[in-house]
């Protein structure tokens, strides 16, 4: 009863929401006026070339009516000749072509008519769309006048759309912008940092595709650092061929009109959309293989023997050696123990992916449309982990008048994903790095005969079944398999109400819906018939809506040629809805049954739902004088269901001025400055917390319900009365020069950020006041600062031959200026093995760290010495040399690892902790070119990050050798015996050692690298030779990515990812496997 | 033509005017704090939070009263941070350290006590009687807590206001031990006489607050002050109650199925309504611990095995702990599968009243009373009597062999050897220091036994995560080096 009322009232509540946006719109229309229909009168005509006399072929004839409506239009043979029904003798006709000067004729009562069209640089697109979609969506400010900071990559264009080039990738591109992978292990963490990390939590930039923003689920496993064109259609979830150009916001002045979404960094992507003239029809194939390069060497199963004897007896001396590492040809898994598995081998393969493109596109003076088809498959480098994805995409572009123009956009995206199951917090491929390689991967009985099974053992030496599982048995055997479907569809109108005055109304409605179904089958896991791991199945549903409506006014006055002056009001409202249920079982009656709710034990049912709504105002105020003195300022205002009534409004103003000196008359001296601009820019945003409903002190049930008979609710959450924006202030100042008609272009900027009101997620406090955290803490400041600078220069350009570079360089400094009040600035003040000593301070950025001093290996007992500052040792009351000693617990030994004892008191403790290295990059960037000769072309792009430092943390898990997991080969190299003394030897083996493998300089590196991210050629086949074969366009293109990487670092991968998350955060590298190298080969065919 | 965007604008602050009421969410799912607080039934279900919280503390409480002292002795799977505890090896990251538990008790308690009035104010049903009776019960829970944070960590912060919002201060201080204990002795002696005497069934009669609880828990903290003459005046008021011993052939019914006339006041179980406890799987299905070797010599010193307590205490076969796994005292019969983690947490019982009798009588010299409490025991028991001791000490440890006997595994152990350790200050320390020390491996136990001369070692030291959290706080001195 009260669920119907919700649910009732839910959608009551969106109905309204959305009708409130759609009043605006209906009220547009009803503005129009319907025109009667009139008798008709045929005209024909000619159209060509003013100057050469040429027939112009596929001009458009179109006649508009008083209202400037268009009433009928037609298009220009290839004699350019054409014919054209009017219903007024004496109305105007517009010709229009590609490439030639619009021209307007008044019939006068003519029957026939020729035209002569003079050709001309303007794009009649933008006459006729009135300049706006190329601008910026919001403000409408042209690109050449834009004052704050921003970066453009244009994609390649429709027709030479073949392989992906190293142009379309947008790492490295872009100076300020640091787009991280973390490791080439699928779903591996990264992400992406616009200017540094300004906020702390999930700082993910904002996407805005064809000015809609995305409410996008960004996956932990999403990869930003590889992220490309394609990476990127993957995550908006449209085919990555569609995307015309990515713009990155970067300074507060750009993203403030965007609103507390794009308080860290928007991204705008613009799709294709429909041009004028002949319909085009094209398509491509790609073929992709993915080839994950040999991971860490890892111990052989013999190895592994060997080492987990040693580790064994030096732990607890000679006795009650396990059987499974104990060569015991009568012990009845002797077979299943002594084998030499290669489990990364076995569950890794070559990924395959094929990826098919049809797009088709073309228009006339109404209707112009843009539709394409993708299909994609990806067999995936894990075994069994395909994955498909098929996505459409619509964009229609109507011209009811002169004065309006409706557009929609409607993409749909079905993707399918299977996976596998992961166990307490382990994947596959993790298991396969730490499982002991002399187990086999198939049963065998103690005569040595295969049975046919997994071997799936309850318990191994490594520890029960499930916390060891058998990484084949579960590739193999059980399923996690997600499908996707998303839908977004925005309406666009766009009214010129008087010639200074326009209207444009978007609503947009996105509806993703994902389901996930998991299955563990009993045969894929050591478990008894009792336990909760057998047959376990899952299966979940989440949909999420959301409608969002913006109305904006331009009000764009005439003031003469000197004055350019522009004023945009907007209105902005955003809901959205999500609902999720998820049901658990186990102990299904068979492995063949999998639905969990077929007669299991179900484990637990739960539901939920949320709704967020947010509302938005702005005016922003453009004005240029002259074409050099340019300002802009803007003033939004943000509301949020996410903060109570008293601090709910958020006023975000932000300012920019512009000097484009370059048009000043004394810079005419300076030969070859074709432009010249400096920026400055201020401008204030703010974020808001995460989830919708954590200010509130949320009462609930508890598990269990009731004490003896009586009802138990609680509260659940620390109710938050002080939850407020946190706002981002930012400076920026910028340069833009540019030398020789554009062959030589220069920016640099220099910027200041501060964040103030950090938001801190989850904020610890004392567990006396009853909670363990409030959900959120607002307080502290944070400042980035920082310089980028880009170069692009084309020094040959014909017409056979043309070669560009490009090179950009940025350094980001990220510091504490405050932390909140009771702020505790040490966590993890306790040491041990894989641990290193956390601390905050203010002045400091993020991401340093401390530990010890290693000095390599005692080589034996009687070295073991503490000494004095001097080097003499420390004697003890009975005058004997006292033994440097762990804590006070536990003296060294020969073989353990030997830390510097920097206060000389005889014992490795906190005090001897020192500054180790900061994990933040002095500089990054990237840089790249493109070589175009004939119908071939060339393009490379490197990518680099330099002076910072890693904690390898993988070689701390694979060279510990202090617990039963596999190590990698180097400890093949470790101290065996009393008195042994080789140069970089590693400590002993020792099973639960208390200090072999503290956090010390042992595992730190210097990061620095530079990789050849893409290398792509492309040839294009001659037009004759195309045009004889029936074709428009034919296009083979070899593209490879991640080839090359030249590093000192010894780990995998000296990318890391940066986590905001944590103001404790340094760098630690956990990529057991290098990046996968990507060879793509594609063809496509323009019809 | 001019007219039209005008009124579109016009529009646009129509819709901005209800912006306010449009942006006001609340969660679909659960109340937030200004719609909850509205009748006695919230009030009530709250407390009833409190209580289930103290439930499932019953494996701490176990191991608070018991892993320090000699009762128990580890198993295969006793979890690491125990066995530190065991091994003297005590740090502030250990997670023994955690009071959150208690502290949550006490703040749904605190909630309790703030929007009882408000709601009494608000609710025409409510009653006055039954508006006391749920302050005197969140009293109750919140001394209750409080007596066992002073007895685990010594001087804690004193939290008496519900953390309602992110504005409430967090960062409280610690309070003397002895102004905690002053504070809710008053709040026992008002709750005292206003508690409910029937809720209506056993269960919530002996599993929520009532007189005989609130009385055992004043009496439990004099014996604590050493007020022995208060003390007793607190048992007095029991014994003129209708609480009685159950009978010897009955014994083992107080732990299955619990409830029974003996009770005071019991931490209510009940598995087929999804509240099992934990305290099944920690002695009986996971080899946590098991009975000590000096719970094993106590329990047969004086005849080769006590017939009633003896076997309803432990397992001979591999003595595993049978309070809570067993149907009867012949440490054979394992409860019916359904009914396994039903046990109540007793937290008072008669029979334990009648010992802190005996132990205040035997304090301020009245053996020959004294003797007798403690022979009710020993006869319900159906062991020989024991005629009185003639001086205080040897009373002392009579009453303490006893208490073990009785209340063994029931998490009192190890308070009752702090008691006697700081008694008369602190005469009798090295008998409570050796005692700590047995579980210890012996090449440590000289440098243990030096440094637990010092009392403040018998507390725990409050967690590195408190620490960091609350700067207000400071360490233990004892553990303050570490």
């Amino acid at each position: 009863m009260n669920r119907t009322h919700n649910i009732k009232n839910k959608i009551g509540r969106i109905v309204r929401g959305a009708a409130k946006g759609l009043v605006l719109l209906l009220i547009l229309f009803s503005m129009q006026n319907v025109l009667n229909a009139q008798t008709k009168k045929t005209i024909r005509g000619s159209i060509i070339e003013k100057s050469s006399g040429e027939p112009v072929i596929g001009a458009t004839v179109v006649e508009y009516d008083k209202n400037k409506r268009i009433i009928s239009g037609t298009v220009t043979d290839v004699n350019g000749n054409f014919q054209i029904s009017v219903t007024d003798p004496n109305t105007a006709l517009v010709a229009s072509c590609i490439g030639y000067e619009t021209m307007r004729v008044d019939l006068n009562g003519r029957s026939t008519l020729e035209l002569q069209l003079e050709s001309g640089a303007v794009d009649i697109e933008e006459v006729v769309i009135t300049a706006v979609s190329s601008n910026d969506p919001l403000t409408n400010v042209a690109e050449r006048d834009i004052t704050g900071s921003r970066v453009k990559v244009d994609m390649l264009n429709s027709q030479i759309m073949g392989g992906v080039s190293a142009e379309e990738a947008l790492q490295g591109q872009v100076s300020g912008l640091d787009i991280i992978s973390s490791s080439g292990d699928p779903g591996s963490g990264s992400q992406i940092v616009i200017r540094g990390l300004g906020s702390l939590g999930n700082a993910k930039p904002l996407i805005v595709v064809d000015g809609i923003s995305m409410d996008i689920r960004i996956n932990d496993d999403f990869d930003f650092g590889g992220a490309d064109q394609e990476d990127i259609g993957d995550l908006v979830n449209i085919a990555p061929q569609d995307i015309k150009s990515i713009e990155v916001l970067k300074d507060a002045a750009s993203s403030a009109v965007w609103g507390s979404k794009g308080a860290d960094g928007v991204l705008l992507i613009e799709t294709f959309r429909g041009r004028r003239g002949k319909t085009t029809l094209d398509y491509q194939g790609k073929y992709s293989l993915n080839i994950q390069p040999p991971p860490i060497p890892m111990l052989s199963g013999d190895e592994f023997i060997m080492l987990q004897l040693e580790e064994h007896h030096n732990a607890y001396g000679a006795y009650q050696v396990p059987p499974e590492i104990a060569y015991d040809p009568d012990f009845q898994d002797f077979y299943n123990y002594n084998a030499n598995t290669d489990w990364i081998g076995a569950i890794t393969q070559p990924g395959f992916v094929n990826d098919q493109y049809l797009k088709i596109s073309g228009g006339g003076e109404k209707t112009r449309y843009f539709t394409s088809l993708n299909y994609q498959t990806n067999s995936g480098t894990t075994l069994n982990t395909p994955f498909s994805r098929i996505s459409t995409r619509i964009n229609l572009d109507y011209n009811i008048s002169e004065k309006l123009k409706f557009s929609v956009n409607f993409s749909y995206t079905n993707s399918f994903k299977e996976g596998n199951y992961s166990l307490r917090g382990k994947n596959v491929r993790s298991m396969a790095y730490v499982k002991a390689p002399n187990m086999s991967i198939y049963e065998y009985d103690q005569f040595g005969n295969p049975t046919g099974d997994f071997f799936n053992p309850i318990n191994s030496y490594q520890g029960d079944g499930i916390s060891y599982f058998n990484p084949v048995a579960i590739a193999s055997l059980s399923s996690n398999d997600v499908t996707q479907n998303t839908v977004v569809n925005s309406f666009l109108l766009d009214y010129n109400i008087l010639p200074w005055l326009r209207f444009r109304e978007t609503v947009s409605f996105q509806y993703l819906n994902e389901k996930a179904n998991a299955f563990l089958p009993y045969n894929a896991v050591g478990t008894d018939w009792l336990n909760n791991f057998k047959n376990q199945a899952s299966e979940t549903n989440s949909v999420d809506t959301k409608i969002t409506t913006r109305s904006q006014l331009f009000i764009i006055p005439r003031l003469g040629k000197k004055h350019n002056f522009s004023t945009i009001l907007m209105y902005e409202t955003d809901q959205r809805t999500q609902d999720w249920s998820t049901l658990n079982s186990s102990k299904s009656p068979s492995f063949d049954v999998y639905d969990p709710a077929s007669n299991a034990v179900i484990r637990n049912i739960r539901s939920g739902s949320g709704d967020f709504r947010a509302l938005g105002g702005l005016v922003s105020i453009n004005y240029k004088y002259r074409d050099r003195y340019i300002t802009a300022f803007n003033l939004r205002a943000d509301g949020s269901s996410k903060f109570g009534a008293n601090r709910r409004w958020g006023i975000f103003p932000s300012a920019s001025i512009g000097w484009r000196f370059s048009e000043e008359t004394f810079f005419n001296s300076i030969k070859g400055l074709s432009d010249g601009k400096l920026r400055l820019s201020y401008g204030q945003t703010g974020r808001e917390p995460g989830n919708p409903y954590d200010r509130h002190a949320i009462y609930n049930t508890t598990n269990p319900s009731q004490y003896i008979d009586n009802p138990v609710i609680i509260p659940q959450q620390v109710q938050l009365d002080n939850l407020k924006w946190q706002t981002l202030s930012s400076w920026n100042l910028g340069l833009d020069l540019s030398f020789f008609k554009d062959a030589l272009t220069f920016t640099g900027e220099v910027y200041r950020k501060i964040t103030r009101d950090l938001l801190w997620p989850k904020y610890e406090i004392p567990s006396s006041s009853g909670f363990d955290n409030l959900s959120w803490l607002n307080g502290g400041e944070l400042e980035n600062r920082g310089w980028e600078l880009y170069v692009m220069g084309r020094p040959i350009t014909r017409d056979e031959f043309s070669v560009n570079l490009s090179f950009n360089i940025s350094q980001n400094i990220n510091t504490f200026l405050e932390f909140p009040d009771n702020f505790n600035n040490e966590v993890a003040t306790t040491i041990g093995n894989g641990q290193y000593p956390r601390r905050a301070s203010i002045g400091e950025p993020i991401g340093s760290f401390y530990g010890f001093r290693y000095l390599g290996v005692w080589p034996s007992n009687e070295s073991v010495v503490a000494t004095n500052a001097d080097g003499t040792p420390i004697l003890d009351v009975n005058g004997d040399k006292v033994p440097l000693s762990y804590m006070g617990t536990y003296n060294f030994q020969g073989g353990d690892a030997k830390y510097e004892d920097l206060n000389h008191d005889g014992v490795i403790d906190l005090n001897d902790v020192v500054y180790l290295g900061d994990s933040n990059p002095a500089l990054f960037g990237g840089f790249g070119g493109g070589v175009n000769w004939k119908d071939f072309s060339m393009n490379f792009q490197f990518l680099y990050r330099t002076g910072y430092q890693i904690v390898n943390e993988v070689a701390m898990d694979t060279e510990g050798m202090l617990d039963k997991n596999n190590q990698s080969k180097a400890v093949l190299h470790r101290w065996r015996v009393e008195g042994q003394d080789e140069e970089d030897m590693l400590p002993r083996a020792y099973l639960g050692h208390p200090a072999n493998n503290l956090g010390s300089d042992r595992y730190v590196e210097n990061g620095d690298f530079i990789r050849l991210n893409n290398l792509s050629f492309r040839y294009r086949m001659d037009r004759n030779l195309v045009k004889k074969l029936g074709l428009n366009s034919m296009d083979i293109a070899l593209t490879m990515r991640k080839l090359l990487t030249f590093t000192r670092y010894s780990g995998q991968d000296p990318e890391i990812p940066q986590d905001s998350s944590d103001p404790f955060w340094f760098g630690t590298d956990q990529a057991r496997t290098p990046t996968p190298k990507f060879y793509t080969l594609s063809f496509s065919i323009g019809f | 033509m001019i007219r039209k965007p005008i009124y579109s604008l016009f529009i646009s602050l129509l819709i901005l005017s209800s912006c306010q009421d449009w942006l006001d969410l609340r969660p679909p799912d659960g109340l937030v704090q200004d719609e909850y607080w509205k009748t006695k039934e919230d009030v009530r279900a709250t407390l009833m939070g409190a209580y289930q919280q103290l439930a499932q503390m019953d494996e701490l409480l176990f191991q608070y009263g018991e892993v320090r002292a000699d009762m128990i002795e580890r198993d295969d799977n006793t979890p690491n941070f125990i066995r530190d505890i065991m091994d003297g090896n005590i740090y502030p990251d250990n997670e023994l350290c955690d009071w959150s538990g208690f502290y949550k008790t006490i703040n749904f308690c605190n909630f309790v006590l703030h929007y009882n009035p408000l709601i009494y104010e608000m609710d025409p049903t409510y009653s006055e009687i039954q508006k006391q009776g749920i302050e005197a019960e969140a009293l109750f829970l919140r001394s209750l807590s409080y007596f066992y944070l002073v007895r685990i960590f010594k001087d804690v912060p004193f939290a008496t206001e519900p953390t309602i919002s992110d504005s409430v201060n967090v960062y409280l201080p610690a309070t003397k031990d002895v102004e905690i204990l002053a504070a809710i002795k008053v709040d026992l002696n008002k709750a005292k006489e206003i508690v409910s005497d029937d809720y209506g069934s056993l269960e919530n009669n002996l599993g929520r607050a009532n007189k005989n609880a609130i009385n055992a828990l004043l009496a439990d903290i004099c014996l604590w002050n050493f007020e022995y003459e208060e003390c007793i005046t607190y048992i007095e008021e029991i014994e003129n109650s209708l609480v009685n011993l159950v009978p010897s052939s009955q014994w083992y019914s107080i732990f299955y199925p619990g409830n029974t006339i003996e009770g005071i006041f019991e931490v209510e179980f009940n598995e087929s309504l999804d509240q099992g406890n934990n305290l099944y799987n920690i002695t009986y299905t996971q080899d946590n611990y098991t009975a000590s070797q000096t719970a094993v010599e106590l329990l047969s010193r004086e005849t080769a095995k006590e017939i009633t307590r003896g076997e309803g205490s432990y397992r001979p076969t591999d003595f595993k702990i049978w309070k809570y796994c067993g149907s009867s005292n012949d440490a054979q019969s394992v409860r019916p599968s359904s009914e396994r983690s039903s046990g109540n947490w007793i937290i008072y019982r008669y029979a334990e009243i009648l010992l802190m009798k005996a132990e205040a009588l035997s304090q301020l010299g009245e053996y020959d009373q004294a003797i007798e409490y403690l022979n009710r025991i020993r006869a319900r028991a159906i062991m020989e009597l024991k005629s009185a001791p003639d001086n205080n000490q040897a009373f002392e440890d009579l009453i303490l062999e006893e208490r073990a006997k009785e209340l063994a595994f029931e998490g009192k152990r190890w308070f009752d050897l702090l008691r006697m350790g700081r008694r008369n200050n602190f005469a009798r320390k090295d008998k409570l220091i050796s005692i700590i020390v047995q579980n210890v491996p012996s090449n440590k136990r000289l440098v243990l036994v030096s440094k637990l001369s010092n009392p403040l070692g018998w507390y725990l030291p409050v967690s590195d995560a408190e620490l960091e959290r609350n700067k207000e706080l400071d360490q233990n001195p004892y553990y303050a080096g570490y």
